[in-house]
């Protein structure tokens, strides 16, 4: 299956440049170098995913981005930008639904899930011989990314960290306290669509190497997992992204060896760390506060020698 | 220049200070519902006002309106001598603490120096004169030991003062506080109406809603009864009266022991 991105970034420089020196022509190789990406751009914006509670929007995001690559492959342009613009309609129409009087935005969100992932088999099962691809739309096929492919994950990841560094520290304080940094005079509105813009162009990349249903793991598990490694935000962007990387790698391994789904393997490792984690965090708290003194009020007048009323 | 306004309330104009705070008439609503209707009243700097009302009378919303995120739809509110959406540089907000994800990753002094954000502006790190200011803030409330702590792991009265300390930070000349006493040990409390009053030595105007009269007394020159329409502005001695009290509280005072507490039948 060919994900080629030549209409968004012409990539002929890049086939002279340094993707051209023999290292790259090896499938395994780009899988793995494109694993890495995917594994460190979603570990960094997953850390914001986790923090302001957006997991179950990424996912509906990831779902919603594939009808938009269905519809990109049958007129025969570039399926980044068929499914990035789709993800566009959704986010802008779950924003809007979210901000009338009485609605929320688990609501929208979960309509915008299913009734995008609906869309997509719609206009997949409606094509004589394309159906058989629909695994690969939903799982991802990271041993078929082309040179190209690395080209515009690359040019993402540098973009998002570029963004996330400049807009850094107004993005903490409108995702701690929306309405404090409104006050304080920030635009929030403007920055929740940079946050949300982000968010979506790392679901768009990651879906050719991961699909519609296993991209969210890579946006979502590698920071739950160094949430609960820190509590210090400066630490959970790096171990984040470490763990991404890593399981992005050992993924496509384990499949070349094994011969399983690479995609599939990605994301179970993704989920087994977490898992690890969530036991070690589990056991150290019983080792740190046995079970009578897990109060608390009691932690905090050891603490402060005050208690709280 | 002494007016008599339309509510009874005297204010006093003084010529060559601008007042902090000026209600004119004002009446702000949410779309097409009305929240409060003809406020009327006057906050000079080193003054602080105490909003007093019952659950949803408004307290909440005439804040949110003097930082410009509520419109005011008939009358004029004026903070700091310009409307209150182009005042908000110079105006500290401080939530309610309970408000806020315990759970969030962000340490205590992170918090504050949010405070300095607007001071330092986009694309620009903190320097360590805002670092300083950070220290100075954390010092006021009493919480400079707790600097690297978890945000979430301290009490809900000192997550409060953290909070006033995020608002010292920014060295306003109006401070809005929305009901920082609630479920507050006496420790913070106590905390907290030290550093508000140095606020107000230092010049800055006040608007603290609350529920605790005796607070109101001890620490605010006004009073602002509220509950939908304003039910008194002036003076606390001669506003916070039990008649005034019943009558802002309507069926829901049952009874006010001495002119300290009252009791509600929710």
């Amino acid at each position: 299956m060919n994900w080629s991105a030549a209409g968004l970034f012409n990539a002929a420089w890049f086939d002279n440049g340094w993707f051209d020196n023999g290292w790259f022509d090896s499938t395994i190789h780009r899988a793995m170098f494109e694993a890495a990406l995917v594994g460190a751009l979603g570990g960094v914006v997953g850390v914001l995913v986790v923090v302001r509670r957006l997991p179950f929007f990424t996912m509906a995001l990831t779902h919603a981005t594939f009808p938009g690559i269905v519809v990109a492959a049958l007129l025969g342009i570039d399926l980044y930008l068929g499914g990035g613009l789709f993800g566009l309609l959704i986010v802008l129409a779950v924003v809007a639904f979210s901000r009338m009087r009485g609605q929320d935005l688990t609501a929208a969100t979960g309509i915008a899930l299913s009734g995008g992932f609906a869309l997509g088999v719609v206009l997949v099962s409606a094509q004589d011989g394309f159906s058989k691809n629909l695994t690969h739309y939903t799982v991802g096929d990271i041993l078929a990314v082309s040179t190209a492919d690395l080209t515009v994950t690359l040019v993402v990841a540098v973009a998002v960290v570029l963004v996330l560094a400049a807009l850094g520290k107004e993005l903490l304080f409108s995702a701690f306290d929306p309405v404090g940094a409104s006050a304080a005079g920030l635009r929030t509105v403007l920055l929740d669509l940079a946050l949300l813009a982000v968010i979506e162009v790392t679901v768009v990349v990651t879906v050719p190497a991961l699909g519609a249903i296993l991209a969210v793991a890579m946006l979502v598990g590698p920071a739950a997992t160094a949430r609960l490694l820190t509590d210090r935000l400066a630490l959970l962007f790096p171990i984040s992204a470490v763990i991404g990387v890593g399981c992005g790698l050992a993924g496509v391994w384990l499949s070349t060896r094994l011969d399983i789904a690479a995609g599939a393997s990605i994301a179970l490792l993704v989920g087994a760390v977490f898992g690890l984690a969530f036991l070690g965090s589990a056991v150290r708290a019983r080792l740190k506060f046995p079970a009578e003194s897990r109060h608390p009020i009691a932690l905090e007048v050891v603490k402060d020698g005050t208690a709280p009323l | 220049m002494i007016e008599e306004t339309t509510t009874g309330q005297i204010t006093t104009e003084q010529p060559g200070r601008t007042a902090a705070l000026v209600l004119d008439r004002a009446s702000v609503a949410y779309g097409d519902v009305p929240a409060l209707e003809e406020l009327d009243g006057v906050v000079h700097p080193g003054e602080a006002v105490a909003l007093i009302g019952p659950n949803g009378a408004g307290k909440s919303t005439l804040i949110k309106a003097l930082l410009g995120l509520v419109p005011v739809v008939r009358g004029r509110i004026e903070v700091l001598g310009t409307a209150p959406a182009r005042a908000r540089r110079q105006v500290a907000y401080v939530p309610q603490a309970d408000t806020l994800d315990p759970d969030f990753p962000v340490s205590v002094e992170q918090v504050v120096m949010m405070g300095r954000y607007r001071k330092i502006g986009w694309l620009r790190r903190p320097s360590a004169a805002d670092r300083a200011e950070v220290a100075a803030a954390l010092e006021q409330v009493g919480l400079a030991r707790r600097a690297r702590d978890r945000f979430g792991t301290l009490s809900g009265g000192q997550r409060q003062r953290v909070l006033l300390a995020r608002a010292i930070a920014a060295r306003p000349r109006l401070l809005l506080l929305d009901e920082p006493f609630n479920g507050v040990d006496a420790v913070s409390q106590h905390a907290l109406l030290e550093a508000m009053a140095a606020l107000k030595e230092q010049g800055a105007a006040v608007v603290v809603s609350t529920h605790d009269l005796a607070i109101a007394h001890l620490a605010c020159e006004e009073v602002c009864l509220l509950n939908k329409h304003q039910y008194g502005f002036g003076p606390t001695e001669s506003v916070l009266t039990p008649e005034r009290l019943r009558a802002t509280y309507g069926g829901q005072a049952l009874e006010l022991r001495g002119d300290r507490v009252i009791v509600t039948r929710t």
